[in-house]
Formats: structure tokens, sequence, C-alpha cells
């Protein structure tokens, strides 16, 4: 073949290969999307978290698509100052990133990291320019990502999905009160880490949120359930491996839980249509612990503490540096 | 993860099921990132747990071990091999074996229990405890899913155990305890027709449990980690109580058991602790139950402590005999003299070992043969139960 058809046909290859993500991004970005969004810089010395809330997020079982796009990039923009979702997203990620997706299945489907949300994320990550190869949405165990309707790809092209199964380091790593071995998607693939659980209670620790959900990244969380888990969370989010990778937090409170957690009871969730994002997890932590005390209140439920599932390791993590735990200097963005 | 048999050779063994993933690749929408999955993963079939507690709110109480976990909805209990689904209360390793091996006996080591003879030897990934120089980590510590594990029946096993030859079917390496509905069948399986079994434990299992199981085992071996609440709390995240309560517990319902103590460097061998411990032992069970005193070497998160001196080992091994336990012996030391069997009454070596094998048996109809002094112990192969007539 003359090279210069090869160049050519190379080309028409490359562009066809280019249009879903060209036509992703402008038939399906809305105006709101694109414009730039009323955003101050974020505290110096305090941390932020937001929490952005719209009626419609999920309709019925059907969480809406467009909308939650619309409030993740919202809420990127709050998290970062920037005003441009673009710019808030390259300010976060870079395309040399390799970019794990910490889901949270676990509850299984009704309280779990809707997929909608997720692909929201993978979004702004092509934005940022992370090539699709160089994400991974990844949870403890495949089957678990299969059950709540995500599809599985080990490794073919696109976006990868899949669960750390019995890939977990061969030596154990010891950190304060935790000895475990970590999943090999975290140690060896991911440079970067979006932690997306839910907003949810839990029979144990009390809460399920952002610094409980990387229980999931090593082999035996079921040691360390003593205590309502505590140190042993802190512990395990000041590991480098977690710690040093962490770039951003995004909650799913599509639906929130305030009792019976972690399993899904719907009746002890409500539709709390909302999403809370923050780069610090003890600051994220502690709002989220304040909504579901304030919903099992508002239920006649005594509080946490007083059934003996005190979510004292959030002040732990505090204590240890992992984040901001007075709320006074917490600033949190409600939108 | 450690090969305890050539996989190729046991599924040639068994039948198997095969499973297989389907993959996509195409990621672009959210249709296609979707899948309509099922509720639960997919897994082996589920096998419900024999003891437990419903509680409100489609919470467990696990009645298996002392431990005693309350578990949620979804959740699983500190063994992790045993989950909650919709209250009730599920073993997720019921016919998964992940290690299969033929071992001798003395590997065990039961040491007064058919000498000579093979143990086929099944374990399942788990442990309800976190001892720090665990020995078999890479599945004692795993949950299932993070192991190969291997179909196979209690059915199965009972046949390869006789088609192998040997008598006994061994749980070991883990923790039995934790796979206990498997153990249990297939013990109850095996004494039907003429096979016994031998449960490797660390004797954290509450009694009724226990008491249902000593109907079709005919052995056991207790792993006494220490004689300090300490130890146990500190070193392997469990309670001493309970499992003196076992050790009593076996001694009153008469089956055949044996005691080892693995000694760490600084951590349980002082000679207070062991003095306390041999006359306990010997108080409480009595002189007859043999003791192994057995080498530590550094493993899974104790690395930094040096392998036990021979030396401790020796001088715990005379505290015992001292204390008046008559069957006293040294493990993890091949070649060393306390590995053998010696006759209380003509001091004789009347079992003669060296690692794993015996080089010389002087015990003839449970007696010693130079002085026909009564050795205690499991001699003949125990006799296969008889169904009950109905």
């Amino acid at each position: 073949m003359n090279p210069q058809r090869r160049n050519f046909l190379g080309y028409i290859v490359s562009l066809i290969a280019t249009v879903p993500f060209l036509s992703f991004l402008k038939p399906k970005v809305t105006a709101g999307e694109i414009s730039p969004i009323q955003v101050t810089s974020p505290p110096g010395d305090k941390a932020r978290v937001v929490m952005l809330r719209r009626e419609g997020m999920l309709n019925g079982d059907a969480p809406d698509v467009r909308l939650i796009r619309k409030v993740i990039n919202e809420g990127v923009c709050h998290v970062t100052g920037n005003s441009l979702p673009s710019g808030a997203w390259r300010e976060l990620f870079t395309p040399k990133d390799t970019v794990g997706i910490k889901v949270n299945c676990l509850g299984g489907k009704g309280v779990s990291t809707h997929p909608e949300l997720v692909m929201a994320v993978v979004e702004g990550l092509r934005v940022a320019g992370v090539p699709d190869s160089n994400i991974i949405i990844w949870d403890r165990l495949t089957s678990e990502l299969e059950s709540l309707g995500f599809k599985i790809n080990r490794q073919g092209e696109g976006v990868r999905c899949f669960g750390t199964d019995s890939n977990y380091e061969p030596g154990v790593e010891e950190i304060g009160s935790i000895g475990s071995c970590f999943s090999t998607i975290l140690s060896r693939q991911c440079t970067a880490l979006i932690n997306m659980p839910v907003l949810k209670d839990h029979d144990l620790s009390g809460v399920s949120l952002s610094l409980k959900n990387l229980y999931g990244a090593i082999h035996n969380p079921n040691k360390y359930h003593d205590n309502n888990c505590d140190p042993y969370i802190a512990d395990l989010n000041s590991h480098p491996l977690i710690w040093g990778k962490l770039r951003l937090i995004i909650c799913d409170g599509i639906t929130g839980m305030y009792n019976g957690g972690p399993g899904f009871k719907p009746q002890g969730s409500w539709p709390f249509q909302g999403i809370i994002l923050s780069r610090d997890p003890v600051a994220l932590d502690r709002v989220g612990c304040e909504i579901i005390e304030a919903k099992r209140k508002e239920k006649g439920l005594p509080g946490l503490k007083e059934v003996g599932r005190d979510p004292k390791h959030i002040m732990s993590a505090f204590k240890k540096g992992l984040g901001i735990g007075d709320m006074k200097k917490v600033e949190v963005v409600k939108g | 993860m450690k090969n305890f048999c050539n996989r190729r050779e046991f599924l040639r063994e068994i039948s198997s099921g095969v499973c297989a993933l389907s993959l996509s690749s195409d990621f672009t929408t959210i249709e296609n990132l979707l899948n309509a999955g099922p509720a639960y993963g997919a897994g082996p079939p589920l096998k419900e747990v024999m003891f437990y507690k419903k509680l409100e709110d489609v919470r467990i109480e696990c009645e298996i071990c002392p431990r005693a976990c309350k578990i949620a909805d979804r959740e699983r209990g500190y063994c992790g091999n045993k989950e909650n689904r919709r209250g009730t209360y599920y073993t997720l390793v019921y016919a998964q074996a992940c290690a299969v091996h033929n071992d001798p006996i003395e590997k065990k080591p039961l040491f007064h229990y058919l000498p000579g003879t093979n143990a086929l030897s099944i374990a399942a990934a788990g442990c309800n405890f976190e001892c720090k120089f665990c020995q078999n980590w890479q599945i004692a510590q795993f949950r299932p899913e993070q192991v190969d594990s291997y179909p196979l029946t209690p059915d199965q096993i009972v046949k390869m155990t006789k088609d192998q030859g040997s008598p006994t079917i061994a749980y070991t390496y883990s923790e039995p305890v934790v796979f206990y509905e498997y153990m249990y069948d297939t013990a109850r399986l095996g004494r039907y027709q003429g096979i016994g079994s031998v449960m490797i434990s660390n004797g954290y299992i509450k009694e009724e449990p226990l008491s249902e199981l000593c109907k079709y085992v005919t052995a056991v071996k207790i792993d006494l980690k220490a004689f300090t609440e300490k130890f146990y709390r500190e070193t392997c995240s469990g309670e001493l109580k309970p499992v003196l309560d076992t050790l009593e517990r076996l001694r009153k319902i008469g089956i055949w058991f044996e005691i080892v103590v693995l000694i760490v460097p600084t951590l349980n061998d002082s000679e207070k602790e062991i003095r306390e411990m041999s006359r306990w032992i010997r108080e409480k069970l009595g002189g007859n139950v043999p003791v192994h005193f057995t080498r530590f070497h550094p493993m899974y998160k104790i690395k930094n402590l040096p392998p036990t001196p021979v030396s401790t080992l020796e001088r715990a091994r005379k505290i015992a005999q001292e204390a008046g336990i008559h069957y006293v012996y040294i493990g993890n030391v091949p070649g060393h003299e306390g590995e053998h069997t010696y006759c209380p009454s003509c001091k004789k070596i009347i079992i003669k070992r060296t690692g794993f094998f015996i080089l010389e048996n002087h015990v003839k109809g449970g007696k010693c043969s130079f002085c026909n002094y009564p050795i205690p112990g499991v001699w003949e192969k125990p006799p296969a139960l008889q169904p009950k007539k109905i």
C-alpha cells in the first residue's frame, strides 16, 4: 500500500475512533455544564465539603443521567475553586494518571454507588485527558460489581471494570493496628484514587462513608470489626497507598440510609437526592455523619452512640492528621 | 499461594464445574456500562450454617465459636467465610477445598493415633483467630473468594480417602471450626464407611457444636497457643479461657486428643508460664495427654523473632515431665530424641520417629511390648458406625 494512502486511512481510522468521544462532548453537553460556575477559592486552612442536592436526581428507580453529570461537574468546580468543569477536572487529574474509582457495591442494588454517577465521573476524567484504558472502576469482587449492573472489562479497550478478587499483594503491609495485603489494583495499577462511597448507616462502624469504604482495598476487613472498627479504619486510611493516591471523594447520596446498613433496607433509607464531594475524607465523613444522625433524629431513632455504634473512627482519623474533624473549620458549600 | 497438591492430578480425581466470565470492552455509553446481573454474585452452592440464631432486623448471631459474631445482612463474621443473606447465615466454603494432601498422621501431629498411617488432609479458607505467627496464613487469613478452591464434596473426600488406602481424614491447615458444616458432614459420612476423622484445631469452639461433632470425629489436636490471656489477646486475637474449656470438655467426652504448644521466643516461653500450663494440664486433663512443644519459625507478622532455640524446647519438655505429664514431645526439630515415645514404666523407646516417619513401633495391642504397660491412644482403626435401625 502506498504510504500516503496508508497515512490517510490511518487518519480516517483514528477519526472514527474519536467520534464517540467527540459526539459525547458536543451534543450531550448542556449549556450548564460548559458555562462558568460561580465559585470561590477553597479556604486555605479549612476543609471544603460540597453538598449538592437536586430534586429529580432519582426518578423512580432511574437516575437522571444528564442531571447527575451536571451536578458532578458543578461539584468538582466547587471543590477546586475552578469555575469551569474542564479546568476543575484538569486540576485534579492529568492524562498520565491511571485513576482507580473505588465504588461500594456491598449493599446491593438500592444502596450502592450508582453506575450512572460513575459514568459521569468517567466523562470528567476524559475531559481531563485521562485515556479510557487508564480508568479502572473497582471494588472487592467482580461478582459484586456485576450484581450491581456494571459490565466487566478486565483487559479490553475502553474503561476497565473488575474486582480485586484474589489479586492481593503477596506481602503483608503493617501500619498501626492493621496488617493486610492490599489490592494490586490500588498498589500496582492506580496512580490516583477517586473514592466513591455511599451515604449509609453501618451495623458496626456506625456509618460507612469515605473512610470505611477503603476496607474494600484489603484482604481481611473481617478481622477489623471490633470496637466499631476503631482504630482500624483510621490506621488503614493513613497508609501511603491510600493517603498518597487519594485525589477526590464523591459520595453517592442519591439514596441515603439512616438505619439497617450496610445491606439495603428500603425501610431505613430515604431519597436524599444529593452528592457530597470533598478532597478531605474526615471532613466529608463528619458532614455525612451529621446528615445520617439528623435523619435518625427526625425518624425518632436514637443517636448512633446511644445504640453502641459511635462512628469514632472519624475522629481517630482526624487525630492521625488525615483531615479536618473540627466542624468549625469545615466549610460546607450547599447547593 | 501454597500448592498442597498438583492441580491437574486433583482435578482428574474429581468432577469440577467450569465457570467462565464474559468480558465486554465497550464502555462508551451508560447503556454499555450497565449489565443486568444477579442479585448476589455467582458462586458455589450455599449451605446454611448449623449453629446460629436469628436476631431482629435480619441480623444473626453465630453460635459456632465463642466470638459470637453478630452480623448484619450482607456482612460476614470474623472468620470471613460465612455470610448473612437476608437473615439466613450461610457458609461459603461448603464442599470447597482450598488444600488437599495425603499427609502422615505424624505431621498433624498426632503421635498416639494410628502411627505410621496417612490422613487425607483438607482445608477450606478462613480462621476465627488471627495468630501473628500463622504458618498457613495464605489460606487461613484470606476469604474464600481470594484463594483457589476446588469443588470437593464429602462423598468425594471419603471416596478419595478409601481409594488411597488411608484410614483417616484430617481437617487441618486452616481452622476447621470455621468450616464446621463441611467437616461435620464429611466426618459423619466417613464414620459410617469405616473412615475416621481428626480435627486439627485451635479449640475455639462452643460447647454444643463440639459435642455434636465429637459423635463422628475420632481424635482431636488442640493448639494451646500459650497460657496467658495477654498472649491470646495480643498475638492471636482470641481468648484462652474458652480453649481451656474445650480441653476439659474433650476430656469429659472421652475422645482422644493431643496438645501442641508452639513456643515463640520471648512471648510465651517463660519458665513460669510453662510450669503453670503443665500443672493445669496434669490437674485438669491428666498425665496421659500428649503435649508437643514445637519450634516457631518467623512467619506472617512475626518476622523479627528468631526460631525457637532447641534448648528452650528441651527446658519446656523437662518442666512438663516434672509436672507429671508422661508423653512430652519436641516438634519441628527432626532427629531430636524428644520425637520418640518412651514407655513411662520401663523407659524404653516404644515408638522411634524421625520427622514424620516411624522407624520402630513397639506398641502392641495398646501396650508396651517390652513391659506390657498400657499406652494411651488410638492404636486400632476405629470401627465403622452402624446405621441405627428404626
